[in-house]
């Protein structure tokens, strides 16, 4: 699968799922759907200049009636580690986590990063999943909206080189 | 000026606006004089401006407040030029700047130096933001941004005081669906669903 179809892809799981406000920062293997994402009339695409700031929009918009997901490299993951704990789990706020895993498996850059993603996301008690196959990603993205409305806590969705189209898919490692 | 005066001036004019704010004592003096489910309290510092921004993109017909400090708005400056580019008209971004983190025990802000914070928002893209000296020239700059349905940032140099106002009593859970709830009922919106036990289906 092309990067554009698996952008294709990610973006009709997001539609099917009921997401109506994006917030995002961008990187590079993230630049494909982040194009498509703002293209598309169909979300509120707030741009940040940091990611932490973008679980507050998503929290707020959340609030009035919006159904929200963040986009953003694992390392604005760990940005946005005291606005996850102190607004998302203190409140019971969903939210749906889209975060490119830097540092996976193959890379030559971020071992750091990647090697501390999962840890973290488990100590926070998050509950994530490893997106691989670009043609599970859709449903995949539709019951994980469905896990974190019911679950009133925030739910992430690893993407990997792999679901991107940035690299030949492998099956499940 | 002290805070307590500005925010009776804006409970005069908010009417059924949404009330976003900060963490720390403008909280209780806020829900002390406009008791509504309509007000969200902030637990995370810096948060407050991004909060009231989803929800003035959530909700673009209705008037969203902001009630920030100075504290909160250092940790998190980049929520001005994300707002200014996302320019919700809906939007009142209010901080008070009393020069000190006052919920954490009166150490000074970069506000007591030469930091200028509507000078900051102003470079950061938000066109309408200004000073208000004095309360009635708060409750003016309020009651035109209400108005003139224009994205604006006021500013206001307050002392370091807190009024006598009683505790605040809700948890953080609690607010949330309250505040959820009151969107419901005057919005005439479905937010939150509760799943049927399968043998519903």
């Amino acid at each position: 699968m092309t990067e554009h179809q698996a952008a294709q892809e990610l973006l009709a799981g997001l539609k099917e799922a009921g997401i109506n406000l994006v917030a995002s920062l961008p990187d590079i293997n993230l630049a494909e759907l982040l194009r498509a994402l703002s293209h598309d009339g169909e979300f509120t695409h707030v741009p940040l200049c940091r990611e932490e700031e973008g679980i507050g929009v998503c929290a707020g918009a959340y609030l009035v009636g919006k159904k929200c997901a963040a986009v953003m490299q694992n390392g604005g993951f760990f940005n946005s580690n005291n606005a996850i704990v102190s607004t998302l789990l203190q409140y019971q706020i969903p939210l749906l986590l889209l975060i490119y895993y830097a540092g996976d498996i193959g890379d030559r850059t971020f071992s750091t990063s990647g090697s501390m993603t999962e840890p973290v996301l488990s100590a926070l008690g998050i509950r994530y999943y490893i997106l691989r196959q670009p043609e599970q990603a859709k449903e995949i993205i539709k019951r994980a909206q469905i896990l974190t409305e019911d679950a009133k806590r925030p739910v992430a969705l690893l993407l990997t080189k792999e679901v991107l189209g940035r690299r030949p898919s492998l099956g499940a490692l | 000026m002290k805070r307590f005066d500005c925010l009776k001036a804006l409970a005069s004019e908010v009417k059924d606006a949404l009330v976003v704010t900060s963490a720390g004592a403008a909280t209780l003096e806020w829900n002390a004089l406009r008791p509504t489910d309509g007000n969200f309290r902030v637990r995370t510092l810096g948060l407050c401006s991004s909060i009231a921004l989803g929800m003035a993109l959530g909700l673009p017909h209705r008037k969203v407040i902001a009630l920030d400090g100075d504290g909160s708005l250092l940790m998190n400056l980049c929520s001005l030029p994300t707002i200014a580019r996302m320019r919700p008209r809906n939007l009142i971004h209010i901080v008070f700047d009393n020069q000190v983190y006052e919920a954490s025990g009166c150490g000074e802000t970069a506000t007591a130096g030469d930091a200028d914070l509507v000078a900051v928002a102003a470079a950061a893209g938000i066109k309408r933001a200004l000073w208000a000296n004095s309360v009635e020239s708060f409750a003016q700059a309020v009651s035109a941004a209400l108005r003139d349905d224009q994205l604006t940032f006021i500013g206001a140099k307050v002392e370091t005081s807190r009024a006598e106002v009683p505790p605040y009593r809700m948890d953080e859970v609690e607010n949330k669906y309250r505040f959820i709830r009151h969107i419901e009922t005057t919005e005439g919106i479905e937010i939150l669903r509760t799943g049927l036990p399968a043998s519903y289906r």
